[in-house]
């Protein structure tokens, strides 16, 4: 039986594998729910009210279904109906997609903090909806969502685990780690090292973000 | 003070209430249709078999999803298959009634080991690197390895796996056994068979290798899916006891003899496997010894 | 079309497919609510380290709330139900009282409840920290110029206010938590996902096929819609307390469902 050291050194290959699976998994997956939530919360603060309802309805569905649940019906019942989907673009995907309606909601209040007198000014001088959107709200709304979008990220990092862990089956770092459990009964030292591994993941997360409130604040 | 959003925390209060009242009145419909025996044996007052006795039930891990050995089935609310049989059995001799809970080649051990659980009966392969965790009876079974793909596959030897997806469970014999043989091919753990079964029929893996009559239950709800009839291990599965509980350990061989001299084996086999296989793969009870199957899967 | 082709929901009004999985649904709801009124206790206790003015209760206390809140619930869940000793499963079946449902009387469960009361009475923690930080310093100022020592303050003045305040993040909390429960169907315990899994899988016994897609569109049905009234409660609890005393909360850092519930209240339009 070996100690705590040796275990890592035995298996570092695993463990390092399932690590950067589960950064590539996080980091795609955040790319998707950026573009996805900002196309929602556009959406939701149009002035036309069929697209807030579709925007409400994206929302309260991937708000209130449990990752676990998305998971089953994004791979296995999507195959069954025929859609050929890997298990990668469904594990990205649905992670993606269900952050992507907490992001929604978070650059809606951001968007809220702006303030409706831009919006008007800018309206009031020729620019359409959309461009007013572009070039004025959101990049402000962005701003003030950064500590919001850090507790996302956290959080998805945390939820890359339900993706290893169901019937997609990839090797993310909890998978590694059980696997590498199996073989040699050593729990609570291969779990060790995994729970190393994701705090390595979201104290960088912390830590990058808090660099960008910093870079990015708005002085008022 | 608002009225109206009174009637809300009502309604939900009233909806959680409602589901307790549901839960407690549904267990009443769940519970095992199995009678103690009207005489057992007697057992001297510091054997786990006398405290299983005093407590009325014996608790034992089986597979919930893996016909034809254990699988939940929601008609019925109940797990049915030969493992579950076996158990049943067991629990007669005792004069208690079985209680089965899910046991997964994961979690299996660790549920014998901290005592969740009395005793395994979850297809469990004997291997000496098992039996330094738990001991084992003498086998009840004796399944072999094999592959399942998909009709028309192009996979016809365990050589072919190269570079391809297997499937199989996590913590199983076959995931070391692959590893070995065919160490190209990529293998996808998961929980429980299946999730395998689902894997290979959306094409989401190339194929499955586990015991032959665990693919023969994934045959049976699917019958596009083929066997390659392989064989190449040999899995001898043994009871799960407590390690060291040498009186527990008697007890359990002694009903496994039982079961294979009483006709019972026979019987459960021809119920469960026997109908599903062609007429000249059909086999008898096993007449290996633990001895020789530890010598199978050596650490 | 496969997703509304009526063969597909046959299931549904056949045998007893749509109780089996209704029951699972009940099991998952138990564990939340057991889960939630257990993390609240644990929660409070630690919340009560936190802010103590010793630094040698705050800061460790600080360490193990953010030990936990750093770590995936799964992961925390998945570790415990391997390594639990058994004498404290022991002592678990023993307690447990023997009118819970049958679903928590088994021994398992204690690995998912610890889990979940470790990963959630952290997050709830900092949920009435905050509460609790952001009542105004007066308020603990006039406590202790009418001589109420620091047990009675904290008994008749802070936390009641403190606390109401937490009731619609906590609710918040409670769906969160809801969700998660489906994560113990990993360890084997028979909830909603399982059960879901053993009816694709059990045409075995003949009877309706009834199909993945199917089975899970309406389990996530029977999550959205609870957890869909349960988000309106606590909009509505969280708009009433507005208006009473005329404060916003704090947000909490890194908790999804706080994020998303900041925003409704900011919607002029809603």
């Amino acid at each position: 039986m070996s100690g705590l050291w040796e275990v890592l050194t035995e298996h570092l290959p695993e463990f390092s594998s399932g690590f950067f699976v589960t950064f590539r998994l996080v980091a795609v997956a955040f790319v998707i729910a950026i573009v996805v939530g900002t196309l929602v919360a556009a959406f939701r603060v149009a002035p036309v009210r069929w697209l807030n309802l579709i925007g409400g309805f994206y929302v309260e569905t991937f708000r209130n279904i449990p990752l676990l649940v998305l998971l089953f019906i994004a791979f296995a019942g999507l195959r069954r109906a025929g859609v050929p989907i890997s298990p990668w673009v469904a594990g990205t995907a649905s992670l993606g997609l269900y952050t992507a309606a907490y992001i929604a909601e978070a650059l809606r209040s951001g968007v809220f903090a702006v303030g409706k007198g831009q919006v008007d000014a800018a309206l009031s001088l020729g620019l359409t909806y959309p461009r007013t959107l572009r070039l004025i709200v959101l990049p402000q709304a962005f701003r003030t969502v950064i500590p919001a979008l850090g507790s996302l990220v956290i959080a998805m990092i945390k939820n890359s685990a339900i993706v290893g862990a169901s019937l997609l089956a990839l090797p993310d770092l909890l998978k590694e780690a059980r696997q590498i459990q199996s073989e040699t009964f050593q729990t609570t030292e291969v779990f060790f090292w995994a729970a190393v591994g994701y705090m390595i993941l979201t104290l960088s997360a912390t830590f990058a973000f808090r660099y960008f409130e910093r870079r990015f604040e708005i002085k008022r | 003070m608002n009225r109206e959003p009174r009637w809300r925390l009502i309604a939900i209060a009233m909806l959680v209430l409602a589901a307790l009242v549901l839960a407690a009145c549904g267990d009443d419909e769940e519970e095992s249709s199995d009678e103690p025996a009207a005489a057992a044996e007697e057992f001297p007052a510091d054997t786990t078999m006398a405290e299983i006795q005093e407590a009325g039930t014996i608790t034992i891990g089986v597979k919930f999803d893996v016909p034809p050995f254990g699988l939940n089935n929601p008609q019925s609310g109940e797990v049915e298959g030969f493992d579950v049989d076996l158990g049943n059995y067991i629990a007669d001799r005792l004069g208690v009634e079985a209680e089965f809970v899910e046991a997964n080649s994961d979690n299996r051990i660790p549920l014998l080991v901290d005592g969740s659980i009395d005793l395994i009966l979850s297809t469990m392969t004997i291997t000496e690197e098992r039996d330094l965790e738990i001991d084992f009876s003498e086998p009840y079974y004796v399944a072999n390895g094999d592959v399942l793909v998909p009709g028309g596959s192009e996979i016809a030897a365990l050589e072919d796996l190269s570079g391809q997806t297997v499937c199989t469970a996590l913590g199983s014999t076959y995931q070391e056994t692959i590893k070995a043989e065919v160490p190209d091919a990529q293998l996808k753990l998961v929980d429980r068979y299946s999730e395998c079964l689902e894997l290979i029929q959306t094409d989401a893996v190339d194929a499955v290798s586990t015991d032959n009559v665990i693919l023969t239950g994934m045959v049976i709800q699917d019958d596009t899916l083929e066997l390659l009839d392989l064989d190449f291990t040999t899995e001898p599965y043994g009871v799960g006891i407590p390690d060291g509980d040498t009186e527990m350990k008697e007890f359990v061989d002694e009903s496994v003899a039982e079961f294979i001299d009483d006709g019972s084996w026979q019987e459960t086999y021809d119920e469960w496997v026997g109908q599903y296989i062609p007429e000249d793969q059909i086999q008898g009870p096993p007449d290996i010894t633990l001895e020789e199957a530890l010598k199978l899967f050596p650490l | 079309m496969y997703v509304i082709d009526p063969d597909n929901w046959e299931w549904v009004w056949s045998g007893n497919s749509l109780r089996f999985l209704f029951e699972g649904f009940l099991v998952n709801l138990e564990i939340a609510l057991l889960g939630i009124v257990l993390s609240l206790i644990f929660g409070l206790m630690l919340a009560l380290l936190r802010i103590s003015g010793s630094k040698l209760l705050s800061i460790p206390a600080g360490i193990w709330v953010d030990v936990w809140r750093n770590l995936p619930l799964i992961f925390i869940i998945l570790y415990l139900a391997l390594a639990v000793p058994s004498s404290w499963r022991e002592a678990y079946g023993n307690a447990i009282p023997d009118f819970f449902p049958e679903a928590l009387q088994n021994e398992l469960v204690l690995g998912a409840l610890l889990g979940l009361i470790l990963y959630n009475s952290a997050v709830l923690c900092e949920i009435m920290r905050s509460g609790i930080l952001s009542l105004d310093r007066g308020q603990q100022e006039a406590a202790a110029s009418l001589g109420l020592t620091y047990l009675q303050q904290m008994r008749f003045v802070i936390l009641p206010q403190g606390l109401r305040r937490m009731v619609p993040a906590t609710v918040s909390q409670l769906i969160t938590l809801n969700k998660d429960t489906t994560l113990v169907s990993i360890i084997a315990i028979q909830e909603v996902v399982r059960h879901g899994s053993s009816l694709t899988s059990a045409n075995f016994f003949g009877g309706v096929q009834a199909p993945i897609l199917q089975v899970f569109i309406m389990i996530g049905f029977f999550f959205i819609v609870v957890n869909f009234l349960l988000s309106r409660l606590s909009r509505r609890l969280e708009i009433r307390e507005r208006k009473r005393t005329g404060t916003t909360l704090k947000r909490v850092r890194g908790l999804e469902d706080q994020v998303a519930a900041e925003t409704d209240l900011a919607d002029p339009g809603r």
